[in-house]
């Protein structure tokens, strides 16, 4: 039995472990993608805070003057008192300072290397047929932990011994190193299979609870493409949306020339999971809410995947639980390469005797 | 003189069959993606350029930008937020457009295949 375990855990990394690496390598990069992106980019990314932040309506107006004049799409009010607020145009998003109005920069749409980093990571950056071999990569390493531990029991190392780079030492390593990650890494397999998998257990979810899936609310189309003296402006929006919804704040507006309605997002500050599900759609004329949103009438299946998301990208519990994640990921390179290692050392050992 | 009414009736008819104008849906689907996107568009055609709105349904529309025709190709573009969209369709017949779509965002970019029919009675 130990022997076929054994076999299974190593042909599992020799046909899959190309793969598991990069979903590691990628998965610890892109578990910091919104810091690495403002490391990126420090202009766009910082502004001083001061006493006076200044309405959507002024930011709106400062980002449309400096690009052509150029309609205001959406806004991503500033999330944290050190960040801009981001005005999303036609021809990119633009970084303006809330307590100055003054115009940062633009972002152009685009793919960058930390999106191909994303797009590795979820599809090899192939389309369909990457996503497959992600798919079922995800479920070899979900097998490889379980034979991986099965293997370990009976011994129980945890600890490193022999001389350095020789074959105890890294048949320690991957043991200890096995173990200890053993857990953040079977958390971030088992979400990454229920990810790759979306479809077919989001539709068993609704069989098991009985509901369908929900329809978007068919709203009436409003086509006129300029925003009328009479209509309410975006700030009043959010103040209306956060009446409705206290204790949250908006962190996207989107305006009614796209879409026919205001929509703003809303999230409460101190939920993880499911934060960002709340939405409220507002007539511009009136003010009128037309339709709400909210996380507290998620189905079964959505409250599911939400928190399966959560868990798989570390948001679960914030930042240390990101750190967990991130360095179980930086962990699966290693113990593909160390096992791989074992193997190579081992045949050759044999192959010499 | 009947050859010459019939051969500009004719010409009339398949002018009137090539203008992209009215309702148009279908969906698109993302390279690697599990589902299609439904699509609907109110189209109007004026010479060769293109305008109207865009959407997943008749109550979310956005406002087509840059639109274009060149012979039996229709290119467009939508902004719904993060989220741009570049339509680079063909005229495969009167009632079907197929083609190519390129969704964009900031640090990240996605092909799609579209196929759009005209909805009847438009």
């Amino acid at each position: 039995m130990r022997r076929l375990i054994l076999k299974i855990h190593l042909w599992l990394a020799l046909v899959a472990g190309v793969f598991m690496v990069v979903l590691g390598v990628t998965g610890c990069i892109i578990a910091f993608e919104p810091e690495l992106d403002r490391l990126l980019h420090p202009h766009l990314s910082h502004v001083k805070q001061d006493s006076r932040i200044i309405s959507l309506v002024e930011i709106g107006e400062a980002a449309s003057t400096k690009y052509g004049g150029e309609p205001v799409v959406a806004y991503l009010p500033s999330s944290s008192p050190d960040f801009p607020t981001q005005v999303i145009l036609s021809r990119g998003v633009v970084s303006v300072d809330q307590y100055t109005g003054e115009v940062l920069g633009i972002r152009t749409r685009g793919q960058t290397l930390l999106g191909f980093m994303r797009a590795l990571h979820v599809q090899l950056a192939t389309g369909d047929m990457g996503r497959n071999i992600l798919r079922w990569s995800n479920l070899a390493i979900l097998i490889s932990l379980a034979s991986g531990l099965y293997l370990w029991w009976p011994r129980k190392r945890v600890r490193i011994r022999g001389p350095r780079w020789s074959r105890l030492f890294w048949f320690d390593l991957h043991n200890s190193f096995g173990i200890l990650s053993l857990l953040p890494l079977l958390m971030l397999a088992a979400t990454g299979v229920v990810i790759g998998f979306e479809d077919g257990i989001a539709s068993l979810l609704d069989k098991m609870s009985g509901r369908q899936p929900v329809q978007s609310p068919q709203i009436s189309t409003r086509m006129e493409p300029a925003l009328s003296a009479r209509e309410i402006t975006p700030d009043q929006a959010v103040a209306i949306a956060r009446t409705h919804l206290p204790g949250t704040v908006a962190y996207r507006v989107q305006m009614p020339r796209y879409g026919g309605l205001y929509v703003v997002a809303l999230t409460y500050s101190d939920h993880r999971i499911s934060a960002g599900a709340n939405s409220i759609s507002i007539d511009p004329t009136d003010g009128k809410i037309i339709a709400a949103n909210l996380s507290t009438s998620l189905t079964p299946r959505e409250r599911f995947m939400a928190t399966n998301e959560a868990i798989h990208t570390g948001n679960i519990l914030g930042m240390p639980t990101r750190i967990i994640a991130a360095l179980a990921s930086v962990l699966l390179p290693l113990q593909v390469s160390s096992g791989l290692w074992i193997w190579i050392r081992r045949t050759t050992i044999f192959r010499h005797s | 003189m009947n050859k010459t009414v019939a051969i500009g009736f004719l010409l009339a008819v398949s002018a009137m069959a090539s203008d992209l104008t009215g309702k148009w849906s279908g969906t698109f689907r993302v390279d690697g993606g599990d589902h299609n996107v439904p699509q609907l568009f109110i189209l109007k055609q004026e010479g060769n350029t293109l305008t109207g709105s865009g959407g997943p349904n008749a109550g979310e529309q956005y406002p087509i930008e840059n639109g274009k025709i060149e012979g039996d190709e229709a290119r467009f573009e939508l902004t719904t937020g993060e989220w741009k969209f570049a339509y680079d369709l063909k005229h495969t017949s009167p009632d079907a457009l197929i083609g190519q779509l390129k969704l964009q965002r900031v640090n990240d970019s996605r092909n799609a295949k579209v196929s759009l029919t005209r909805s009847k009675g438009q």
